[in-house]
């Protein structure tokens, strides 16, 4: 391989494999404090050989921004937009049955794939106050397919139990810096999990318990993804800036 | 509804005076993006108190009047400072510290409840919160489909703010107002509020306006208060004028800076310029 960065980092394991989600001509959104979606609809857009409608929260629709915002609900990211499908709207499209892959942020995620983004600890006292679903409780229940990621793989984000249940509903993908869980029977099962660990290391650090039969190591990114990703973040500020391990 | 007495364009001072202690306050724009933020310092400067702030995605805003103890109240979906700032940090601590009053929502049923408002009825049926315990926690009522489907649907009561914040690129001279890029929640929270106060970056033609009328976001009639401020969203971005300014942004969360320096810097401070 000429690139002399390893073939995963955490960073790219963790949007190579949203964009992965990606499917072909469906509608597709990214949100609010969702870096990493942003990241991985604009790289499917650059390396995958087909077309799907790109929609994000600062009213793109199928935009082609001039630069890659750091707020991933920056205006620059409904530029080139041949319209401006606002926040109103999309939520609409969700609740409606029109959105097809969804990306939204958790703080907590079950095994049955439900989220809390709201507290830590009893949401009344709470010991950390979250910043809150946003979306979620609407979305997550309502979009055909929602997919969140963690940038930590721990016990204490992958939990038996959440302290509170902020959105319901069951996402149908999660992805965290060594491993893809995709829902199954409504319970999260194990897809794959990142070469250079062990399925024993995945299993110590998730506090639920899921099913890993059919699961393989990921496989490696290949040379476009690479490359998009590349062109997305040219210097490795949004790498450097995720403070990912 | 009678207008409010005064005249419509105002300094910034006189429009934040005209919001009481006490008053629920919609603010316009996301996150570090088009909020009237220079409205917002200036409810600081005039120590406002007991604020009940509404807003879906609030963050730069909410936080500095928890910081300022401006707020007794706020309703909002998502909080936070965005991009790689992470959590709001003096909301945060307000809500951790009990020293403010959360209602926690989803985005959209921050709207449904302002949709109720707006469309004058009681409550306003959203799609979704299945499962969520926000529904448990605000004592939401699902209602079955009276027309048959068998469907649960949850449904939140009106939410009709005294006070709508709206910061536009432009305004005219009789007060109608407009964004351009997208317009995020700022339609529904002027249709919803009792009054609509805008802030303006510049003015332009009445002619302008007539000859792209579809471009208005909010028309002059529904407005109480304009003040125009140039560079009022700072320390965010209003498209497609300026970007977020991080540097300010990073300095105003600086724990060694005091509120009071931050509140100098604002551009309100060095320009005045109104109608």
């Amino acid at each position: 391989m000429s690139d002399d960065r390893p073939a995963w980092s955490s960073f790219s394991y963790i949007v190579t494999n949203l964009a992965r989600f990606v499917r072909p001509d469906e509608v597709t959104f990214s949100g609010v404090n969702s870096t990493p979606p942003m990241l991985a609809c604009l790289m499917a857009k650059r390396a995958y050989d087909f077309d799907f409608v790109y929609l994000n929260v600062a009213g793109g629709v199928q935009p082609r921004p001039s630069k890659i915002p750091i707020s991933s609900s920056d205006p620059v990211l409904a530029e080139g937009s041949t319209a401006i499908f606002t926040n109103e709207d999309f939520y609409d499209l969700c609740t409606r049955g029109g959105m097809d892959l969804c990306f939204l942020g958790a703080a907590q995620v079950d095994g049955r794939g439900c989220t809390n983004v709201s507290a830590i600890g009893d949401w009344h006292r709470p010991k950390v106050r979250l910043p809150g679903g946003g979306g979620g409780a609407v979305m997550l229940p309502t979009a055909r397919r929602a997919v969140t990621w963690r940038t930590e793989h721990s016990t204490r984000t992958l939990v038996e139990t959440l302290d509170f249940v902020t959105a319901a509903g069951g996402m149908h993908g999660v992805v965290t810096p060594i491993a893809v869980f995709v829902k199954r029977h409504d319970r999260l099962v194990l897809q794959s999990w990142h070469p250079d660990v062990t399925l024993d290391t995945v299993q110590e650090r998730t506090g639920f318990s899921f099913d890993a039969t059919d699961a393989t190591p990921t496989s490696l990114p290949t040379a476009r993804e690479l490359a998009a990703l590349r062109s997305l973040d040219p210097d490795g500020q949004f790498e450097r800036d995720a403070q990912l391990q | 509804m009678p207008i409010d007495p005064g005249p419509k364009f105002v300094p910034l001072s006189e429009l934040a005076a005209r919001v009481p202690d006490g008053a629920s306050l919609a603010i316009g724009g996301s996150f570090l993006h088009r909020g009237p933020n220079a409205f917002v310092r200036e409810l600081i400067r005039q120590q406002k108190r007991h604020l009940d702030i509404i807003k879906q995605s609030p963050g730069y805003d909410l936080d500095i009047l928890c910081r300022a103890g401006c707020v007794a109240k706020a309703r909002a979906g998502i909080v936070a400072m965005e991009g790689n700032f992470g959590l709001a940090p003096w909301y945060r601590r307000a809500v951790e510290q009990q020293q403010i009053e959360l209602e926690e929502h989803a985005c959209m049923t921050l709207t449904a409840g302002l949709r109720a408002a707006a469309f004058g009825v009681p409550f306003q049926p959203v799609g979704g919160v299945h499962g969520s315990d926000l529904a448990r926690l605000n004592k939401w009522v699902s209602i079955t489909d009276p027309y048959g489907s068998g469907q649960q649907v949850w449904i939140v009561p009106a939410i009709r703010p005294d006070i709508a914040v709206i910061h536009v690129n432009e305004a005219n001279e009789l007060g109608d107002g407009r964004v351009y890029g997208t317009y995020n929640w700022d339609r529904i929270m002027s249709r919803a509020a009792k009054r609509v106060f805008l802030v303006a970056e510049r003015m332009a033609s009445v002619r302008s306006f007539q000859d792209q009328p579809e471009l208005t976001l909010i028309p002059s009639f529904m407005v109480q208060g304009v003040s125009i401020v140039p560079h009022g969203a700072w320390p965010g971005s209003c498209w497609p004028l300026y970007e977020v300014d991080y540097p300010a942004v990073e300095d105003y969360l600086s724990p060694q800076r005091a509120l009071e320096t931050h509140l100098t810097d604002a551009p309100e401070t060095k320009e005045h310029v109104f109608v």
